[in-house]
């Protein structure tokens, strides 16, 4: 039996309904003239030129993929899985399992009977569809607080920072995790809180400026949106790479204000974000096309917009985001398409620049690379490398503007604003 | 004050017959119409500084609606509420026992009214601004909560210090009032002026022997020209006649009788030419907050020509063309479709006219687009009433002219 990739799961679905498919064309496949009209690939047998006449499934890559034989049937099955799990909210993350037992190791701060966990309390917060991590991270500190038998500033502080150094080690590839972390940690260090007398008080403060800070995130997404929402205009197609909130609230708006658009997809491997993007449009009734990660480049002449989120904005104006942007990017300013990021301004890299004085990435490699495991689905064969970097750096010549809850920006003003803000 | 209302009705009749046409025409009648309708205005008692915003406001509301491509008119508006926010400002600063009477209850409130669209969105935008260029980045933290939490009647502490220093306070109004108008009038004679100051940069653009090519007609040019050659250098203009109005013949002419060389050319011969050009200069219609132009139509094909052959492209406008927009889909919403009978003369298609056949429709078409969007990259330089910039600095140009807030020009429906 012939097997497929994820994305064939969907391809097929889609032309079940619509049968009359590009890849059977039967002028493609012309018998009678085969020297005049060589066969479109080199696997497909003249002889038998429609090996699979029931389902429209480009007859190339089904060959290419029983030569090949890479894919397997559990990822078929997982694939199959993926699709019906999206539903379920910020789910399958590979190290939450791993992690919890970490947790328990190390997460525990707080004396007392009850054991407490920043990270199941992170964990909690990150459940909750409309929260960023950096919100979900200061939430979680700010729970460390409330929970905290601390008895004088001094120790407070330091079980914060225990909290907040268990919870970005236990995930080192989120930017903005650590970001709300060292965000949340200045703050209590470093303000006024500290200035007031009584001890409870100003514990009392740092809770409530805590959970402020969920409103906060959430007024900025809406500002964003507002202003995100006047690029889109009717008619208009936009390619969206990888998930981020931000950008589904900029469509959501534009959605609900009966503009009319279409979305394409990328299918975001390997955690396959797009697909979780495109149950969401879906369901607010969009046009939403799903594609593979590799064919950004085959549907961008289509393509009025792309618009990404980002995990980090650098202080040269470019962003780090989920692996593909660069790419996505590149294609984009290589076809004259305008590349629009939505980013709130908290994600403006600030506390990597006091960490490291600037963070100005030169190339892919200044960046700590953020691992992620990758699944393939077969065993790789020893002495193969993978690369597992999750993000890229797209710098800052290949984006057209930035939405931020600053306003709409260029590239050139986020770096005038961080070199402002961190002189 | 019937005369106001009077004068502002003439004027959108104006702007919606296309009677008055040209930024800097716009400009200088929309600056002239909101200083007589600030002189007009009432002052009330507490809170002066809104009310002429809010009249302001109304008027700049009509007089853009009337014409939304002459982008101009809604700078200017913009322009002035500025001024009238700076003025109030400085006034507030001297008197100290007013302060964060009227600037305050401003920000109350678009606290206030945050759900609604457009303008709570750029009014946010620019109160998250103001936070963060204060010290540091806890302000974050800070603030924000403290305007969202605590909305504190602006009236409340305001009314009983306002009415023990009401004789002050009438005077501070008057003054402010004052101070408004004088700062219009310095605009306006900022705008009369931009030419001789953009062209006192002449000589340190233009040099001896250069090869300058232009297209169509523009003043801010031809006054930029000709005070290099009033100041002894030495060029040779290539003007491309700019179809289809062939303002480009009429700018030869004037070039000629200054005494400079000139070559008219067709604008299909720009590719032709360009190669011996040192340097195109151009006028714009408008300049957008991205550092793109909106310039006659013709005049991104020559840009283009330009970076093929790696020549210098500048743009010389004043800065009342600077718009603190970011263009969305420039090409068709910034666009004006002019009368097809600068194309062809009436009754020259007449027999490809006909309605009968084809549904009622003709087969022919005759578009006549006003204007080209030529993007940022595409853009040496700008030369202003304040020096020369880079696209890329435009931002802060217009951070310097504009306040974030008056970005929508929109009443609030409760006020």
């Amino acid at each position: 039996m012939w097997l497929r990739s994820a994305s064939f799961v969907l391809d097929q679905r889609q032309q079940q309904e619509e049968p009359s498919s590009f890849f059977y064309d039967p002028r493609f496949y012309d018998p009678r003239d085969p020297a005049q009209l060589p066969p479109p690939s080199p696997s497909i047998d003249p002889m038998d030129q429609n090996p699979n006449p029931n389902h429209g499934i480009s007859a190339y890559y089904q060959t290419r993929a029983e030569h090949h034989a890479v894919v397997t049937s559990d990822w078929l099955a997982q694939a199959q899985a993926a699709v019906g799990r999206d539903a379920a909210p910020s789910s399958g993350r590979p190290t939450a399992a791993a992690s919890s037992s970490s947790a328990a190791r190390t997460g525990s701060v707080g004396g007392g009977g009850k054991p407490f966990s920043v990270i199941d309390e992170f964990n909690y917060w990150r459940k909750k569809p409309d929260l960023a991590e950096a919100v979900a991270a200061i939430m979680a500190l700010a729970a460390v607080i409330r929970s905290s038998e601390a008895t004088t500033m001094m120790e407070l502080e330091i079980e914060l920072k225990k909290a907040s150094d268990t919870l970005k080690s236990w995930d080192t590839t989120s930017i903005s995790l650590s970001a709300g972390c060292d965000l949340f940690m200045r703050y209590v260090t470093r303000t006024s809180a500290l200035e007031y007398e009584d001890f409870d008080a100003a514990k009392l403060r740092l809770i409530e400026r805590g959970e402020k800070f969920g409103e906060i995130s959430l007024k900025a997404r809406r500002t964003i949106a507002m202003l995100g929402q006047d690029f889109i205009f009717d008619g208009c197609t936009i390619l969206v790479h990888g998930f981020s909130r931000v950008v589904l609230e900029v469509l959501k708006l534009a959605a609900s204000n009966r503009k009319l658009f279409r979305v394409l997809c990328t299918e975001g491997r390997p955690d396959r974000t797009g697909l979780r993007l495109s149950n969401e449009l879906a369901a607010l009734g969009v046009p939403v096309k799903l594609l593979i990660d590799s064919a950004v480049a085959y549907t961008m002449d289509e393509v009025d917009m792309v618009f990404v989120g980002a995990d980090g904005v650098v202080e040269s104006g470019g962003i780090i985001n989920m692996m593909g942007t660069y790419q996505i990017a590149l294609v984009a300013h290589s076809m004259n398409k305008p590349v629009y990021v939505a980013a709130e301004s908290y994600k403006n890299d600030s506390c990597e620049l006091l960490q490291f004085a600037r963070l100005y990435p030169l190339d892919q490699k200044d960046l700590a690379p953020a691992l992620r495991s990758i699944d393939f689905g077969v065993p790789i064969p020893s002495g193969v490398e993978v690369e597992t970097s999750a993000r890229d750096y797209t710098p800052p010549q290949y984006l057209t503007l930035l939405f931020t809850d600053l306003g709409v920006l260029t590239p050139s003003v986020v770096s005038d604003e961080l070199i402002q803000l961190y002189l | 004050m019937p005369d106001v209302q009077a004068l502002v009705n003439d004027f959108v009749l104006k702007l919606k017959r296309r009677k008055i046409e040209g930024s800097h025409a716009s400009a200088q009648h929309t600056a002239e119409l909101l200083r007589s309708v600030i002189s007009h205005q009432r002052m009330p008692y507490t809170n002066q500084a809104g009310a002429l915003i809010d009249a302001v406001k109304a008027v700049g509301e009509q007089l853009i609606a009337a014409n939304p491509v002459e982008l101009a008119v809604g700078n200017i508006v913009r322009r002035v509420l500025h001024i009238i926010r700076e003025e109030d400002l400085s006034s507030t600063a001297t008197a100290i026992e007013g302060l964060g009477l009227s600037a305050g209850s401003d920000d109350d409130d678009e606290g206030q009214h945050e759900d609604r669209p457009a303008l709570s969105a750029a009014a946010l935008a620019a109160a998250a601004r103001s936070t963060l260029r204060a010290p540091s980045l806890q302000t974050l933290l800070e603030d924000i909560p403290d305007s969202a939490a605590a909305p504190q009647p602006p009236s409340s502490g305001g009314d009983s210090e306002g009415k023990s220093k009401s004789a002050d306070k009438n005077i501070r109004s008057r003054k402010l009032k004052h101070d408004v108008i004088e700062a219009i009038n310095e605009l306006i004679q900022d705008i009369d002026t931009c030419h001789e100051q953009i062209s006192e940069q002449a000589v340190e653009h233009i040099h001896q022997n250069e090869v300058i090519l232009t297209l169509g007609r523009s003043r801010t040019v031809k006054e930029f020209l000709c005070a290099a050659k009033e100041k002894n250098r030495s060029f040779r203009v290539f003007v491309a006649e700019g179809a289809p109005r062939y303002q480009g013949h009429v700018l030869a002419k004037e070039l000629v009788s200054k005494g400079i060389q000139t070559t008219v050319i067709t604008d299909s011969a720009v590719f032709a030419m360009i190669s011996r050009v040192n340097m195109v200069i151009v006028g714009a219609h408008a300049i957008m907050a991205n550092g793109g132009v909106i310039a006659p139509v013709g005049i991104n094909m020559v840009a283009l020509a330009a970076q093929r052959h790696a020549v210098p492209f500048v743009v010389v406008a004043g800065s009342h063309k600077l718009c603190p927009l970011y263009p969305h889909n420039p090409e068709v919403l910034l666009n004006d479709l002019k009368c097809p009978s600068d194309l062809l003369d009436f009754g020259e298609f007449s027999d490809c006219m006909d309605f009968g056949s084809h549904g009622g429709s003709p087969l022919l078409h005759v578009v006549n687009p006003a204007f080209d969007y030529v993007p940022p990259k595409l853009v040496s330089l700008f030369i202003t009433d304040t020096g020369g910039h880079n696209p890329s600095y435009m931002y802060r140009l217009i951070a310097d002219y504009y306040s974030a807030d008056d970005l929508v020009v929109k009443r609030r429906s409760t006020s």
